[in-house]
């Protein structure tokens, strides 16, 4: 959906500042309202005396009882107000798994494969080479060891030695960053989409870890590359209920079981867009963690546009007239996401912007309505709401359409494109990956807010706000851009020769 | 004849990349001696008793072989024609094709009793086809015998590498696997100088417009000399002729024993092609790590009646002669000519086997101590390839691909060390059944490896 223009004027910088003078105005009001009110109070004081003062008091005829039941009832009422507030969900540390540099998957290998294993559909290849060209991926993204065989064996039991490995490495970091014993888990969400075998991956971690019998673990399967921040509200959720809990997350996609055999165009785009990842978090809502916690969740807000057939279906899994299956994307793909993305706004919008900008929407839509003017809607500036952006990497005309929709410069959407670079689309863990770039920059300050934007089949869009709690410091010593993060940000060129 | 069911069966194929991506748009240029011989292609065999790799599970090694390969863009890129014509490197990161194989023997069962044309099964190979882009000219394959010994095979044309450039690359492949430091880092291109002509490019000149031979089929044997017998042949060589080689000796009589065997022709000289590195003999020479072709092939002749006479000392006298008397101008003419007639399509000819060839390691081979090798223990290059500490190969092979016509001899060290050889010989059929009956060779006592009798 093209970009409301802004009138010629308003560029100018007198403009601007006036902007800039409406925005402190109303968003800091109150503050506004309060002077005179206290300047007032202040001139009264002024001119009573001391004596008047002294009269004031003693006529309150305070005794015994009225300063008890005053202290009481202020007590009580304080007490009812912090017990009714939400829990504080804090998340402590959370860590990535970084690839083996032997599953590395150049382009050249990548196209390699393809023309060996598909050489009587050179078509196919051809569509699959210019994929690759304008896909934003790098030389250094990773897929499990199932896919380098010519041909692919991707059984179950490969599969499963994916997801051990993913998601072992992951925890082990993660465990290691916090000091946490595997004992002390109280809730365990496992999400993977396309990988759901019997027993269940959140058992497996279970079992490796040796978690205690009365574990609060969930598995999540099918719910696309959005069931990260599915699977954070979910342990939000949960950690209101029980006190004093921790909760850990696990999100990745197992690539193994859906290399796709085929040669339908739908469904040949996830083959070389999808790559091996994966990431553990842990949450808390224990006091006790407020100091070492790097963030703190903020707000989820979920949006599912699957009520209509168009959003239902324009991710889907299913047979080819071959019978391989694969996962067929639709051809209107942007513009739903584009609609779930406007749909999730207009919930989240009210929650995040400040005042200015709410204010500026409701004039824009009263003009609308009212006077029915035939202005494009208002796209409020959500810049000024948070400092960084984690739109989930899942193609480069994803982050294209959401940078051009969301007027977000091109230092907003770096941490996406970095990621999808290095590390291609790992689906539902790519929100960390970029979390972990930014914080590898230096950039995350405290009290900075960021925006994790995710895309999911059904059609979802869902959105977590965090804020963050303490400045992390760069140079971080672990992590999955360690030993990279000096080479980036890359240009990447539209069109890569191959 | 029955159709022998082959003792190897390979279940598994992927590629191994780099760990580290290279800079796009790299090329690697391969030399003129480089392009003269892409009719050839090198197979290198180690077996080890030990399986080196623990988990036996591809991940293991494919570990530190991607990191290996880092340092070798050459090998992981593709043949490509460059505008004149001529076969050019491209270095786009493709990797190396690797296989996964079993045995259904043991390994002393194989050394015992395979041919020489099975051996060949435990390297994996496809010809070149006509559109290389994505045909990997580097290829490995790991194969697993029964009761837990292991083979390397190695395959590549031969003009990315000679057999030192081989070895050195599995050599350092194994310093990396034990974490140790690499004895000899890749070196990749070396200068260049003008000279003249001499004799060598003259044979050259010839060949090149030689006429195709008849294709016969070939057959390759392999005697292993001990150390203590070599020893007791160079003492009685040594009083004519101080300073001769294993590979001396083993030449020449190799050379007169199977000029014995060829049918008797008419007047004409008979020569003996001799195959030597000039890393050494260049001035300054070049390093063990310089990747590509530095062979040399130079001619010795002798007419028929000679042939007859000449006993075994003053023919390893005639041979230690000549290869002493290679000098370095020769070397850079041979050299130049190559250069200087590259990419004029210049049909390929057979660099080895038109004439009986014969191919000196001892390059690779250290003397230790005593000038004659007094150190029964000194190791040659290959020998010294080691995954696990103390883990030697118990054997290696090399094999020379499209080898036609006369023959090819390969003196190879032997895995005793010292003085001892191993020789493979690449004979036609009938010629090979009569080497192996010899009085003269088998006087030396040779142990036969591979001769597929049971």
């Amino acid at each position: 959906m093209p970009t409301p223009t802004v009138p010629e004027f308003s560029k100018s910088v007198k403009l601007k500042y006036v902007k800039l003078g409406y925005q402190y105005l109303v968003n800091h009001i109150l503050t506004f309202l309060l002077i005179p009110v206290m300047l007032s109070v202040a001139l009264q004081l002024v001119h009573t005396s001391p004596d008047d003062l002294l009269a004031l008091w003693n006529s309150l005829h305070f005794n015994l009882v009225h300063v008890a039941c005053s202290l009481f009832l202020i007590v009580y009422i304080a007490t009812f107000y912090f017990l009714s507030r939400p829990r504080t969900i804090y998340l402590v540390d959370y860590a990535c798994f970084k690839p083996p540099c032997s599953l590395r998957v150049p382009f050249a290998m990548c196209l390699e494969h393809a023309r060996i294993i598909l050489s009587s559909q050179p078509k196919s290849v051809q569509f699959q080479l210019r994929i690759l060209e304008r896909s934003g991926l790098g030389e250094e993204t990773a897929l499990p060891p199932a896919i380098h065989y010519l041909p692919p064996e991707p059984n179950m039991a490969a599969a499963r030695e994916e997801a051990e490995m993913v998601i072992f490495s992951a925890m082990d970091s993660l465990l290691k960053k916090t000091g946490l014993k595997p004992k002390d888990i109280d809730i365990l969400i496992v999400n993977c989409s396309l990988f759901s075998p019997t027993p269940s991956l959140s058992a497996m971690v279970v079992n490796k870890y040796k978690l205690r019998s009365n574990i609060k673990s969930f598995n999540l399967a099918g719910m696309g590359c959005s069931a990260g921040l599915i699977s954070i509200d979910l342990a939000r959720d949960l950690l209101q209920v029980h006190p004093n809990s921790n909760a850990v997350i696990v999100s990745t996609e197992i690539i193994t079981p859906n290399c796709y055999m085929g040669n339908q165009r739908s469904m040949l785009l996830p083959n070389c867009l999808f790559r091996m990842g994966g990431a553990a978090i842990l949450l808390s809502n224990r006091w006790s963690d407020k100091r070492r916690a790097k963030f703190r969740l903020v707000h989820v807000v979920r949006t599912h546009k699957g009520a209509e057939d168009k959003a239902y279906k324009c991710v889907q899994q299913e047979e080819d007239p071959e019978g391989h299956v694969g996962i067929s994307l639709s051809i209107n793909l942007m513009a739903i996401a584009a609609e779930a993305l406007k749909s999730n706004i207009t919930t989240i919008g009210p929650l995040v912007l400040p005042a200015s900008e709410q204010l500026l929407f409701l004039f824009a839509l009263l003009r609308r309505k009212i006077f029915k003017k035939k202005t494009k809607a208002y796209v409020p500036d959500f810049k000024q709401a948070f400092e960084h952006f984690c739109i989930h990497a899942g193609g480069r005309a994803v982050i294209d359409e959401l940078q051009k929709n969301l007027q977000l410069s091109a230092e907003h959407v770096e941490a996406s494109r970095m990621t999808l670079h290095r590390f291609g689309n790992t689906s539902s863990s790519s929100l960390w990956y970029e979390m972990s770039y930014i914080e590898a920059k230096g950039r995350m300050k405290r009290g900075d807010r960021i925006w994790q934007i995710a895309f999911g089949s059904g059609f979802k869009c869902n959105s977590a706000v965090w804020k963050c709690n303490r400045t992390i410091k760069a140079p971080i010593d672990d992590g999955p851009w360690v030993d990279c993060i000096d080479r980036y940000p890359v240009y990447i060129p539209d069109v890569v020769k191959l | 004849m029955a159709e022998v069911k082959s003792r190897v069966n390979v279940y598994s194929k992927l590629t191994v990349v780099s760990s580290r991506p290279i800079e796009p748009g790299k090329t690697h240029r391969l030399s003129g001696l480089d392009q003269s011989m892409g009719l050839h292609t090198l197979h290198t065999i180690f077996y080890y008793r030990v399986n080196p790799f623990p988990n036996s599970d591809l991940t293991n090694h494919r570990a530190s072989l991607s990191e290996h390969l880092s340092s070798y863009p050459a090998v992981t890129g593709r043949l490509a024609r460059a505008e004149d014509g001529e076969w050019v490197v491209k270095c786009n990161d493709a990797g190396v094709r690797t296989l996964r194989a079993k045995v259904v023997t043991t390994i002393d069962e194989w050394l015992r009793s395979a041919r020489g044309s099975e051996e060949l099964d435990l390297t994996a190979w496809e010809d070149m086809p006509d559109d290389p882009s994505i045909w990997s000219p580097f290829r490995i394959q790991i194969n697993d015998f029964e009761g837990g010994g292991l083979a390397i095979g190695l395959s590549c044309t031969h003009m990315h590498a000679d057999l030192t450039s081989l070895i050195s690359l599995v050599k350092s492949w194994a310093e990396l696997h034990r974490g140790e430091p690499i004895s000899h880092p890749p070196v990749f291109h070396r200068q260049l100088s003008s000279n003249t002509n001499t004799k060598s490019t003259e044979c050259y000149a010839k060949q090149s417009k030689a006429e195709p031979l008849p294709q016969v089929k070939m057959a390759t044997a392999t005697f292993r000399f001990s150390n203590s017998i070599i020893k007791q042949c160079l003492s009685q060589i040594h009083v004519t002729c101080p300073g001769a080689t294993p590979f001396d000796a083993l030449a020449a009589l190799f050379w007169m024993r199977i000029l014995k065997l060829k049918p008797p022709g008419n007047n004409h000289t008979r020569k003996l092609s001799i195959c030597i590195d000039f890393r050494r003999r260049m001035n300054p020479p070049l390093p063990l790590g310089y990747f590509g072709n530095a062979l040399h092939f130079s001619q010795l002749s002798l007419n028929a009646l000679d042939g007859d006479i000449l006993g075994h000392v003053a023919a390893t006298r005639l041979v230690h002669l000549h290869v002493a008397e290679v000098r370095e101008e020769e070397i850079w003419s041979t050299i130049d000519w190559f250069e200087s007639n590259r990419g004029q399509s210049m049909p390929l000819f057979r660099m080895y086997g038109s004439e009986l060839t014969c191919v000196s390691l001892e390059h690779t081979i250290d003397v230790l101590g005593g000038e004659n090798g007094n150190n029964d223990t000194c190791q040659s290059l290959m020998y010294e390839v080691m995954f696990k500490n103390d883990e030697r190969p118990v054997h290696v092979s090399c094999h020379v691909g499209n080898v036609e016509g006369e023959g090819l001899i390969t003196i190879l060290p032997s895995s005793e060390g010292g003085l001892g050889r191993t020789v493979m010989v690449t004979l036609p059929e009938e010629e090979i059944d009569k080497l192996c009956e010899d009085e003269a060779i088998l006087g030396l006592e040779p142990t036969m490896i591979m001769n597929g009798r049971k």
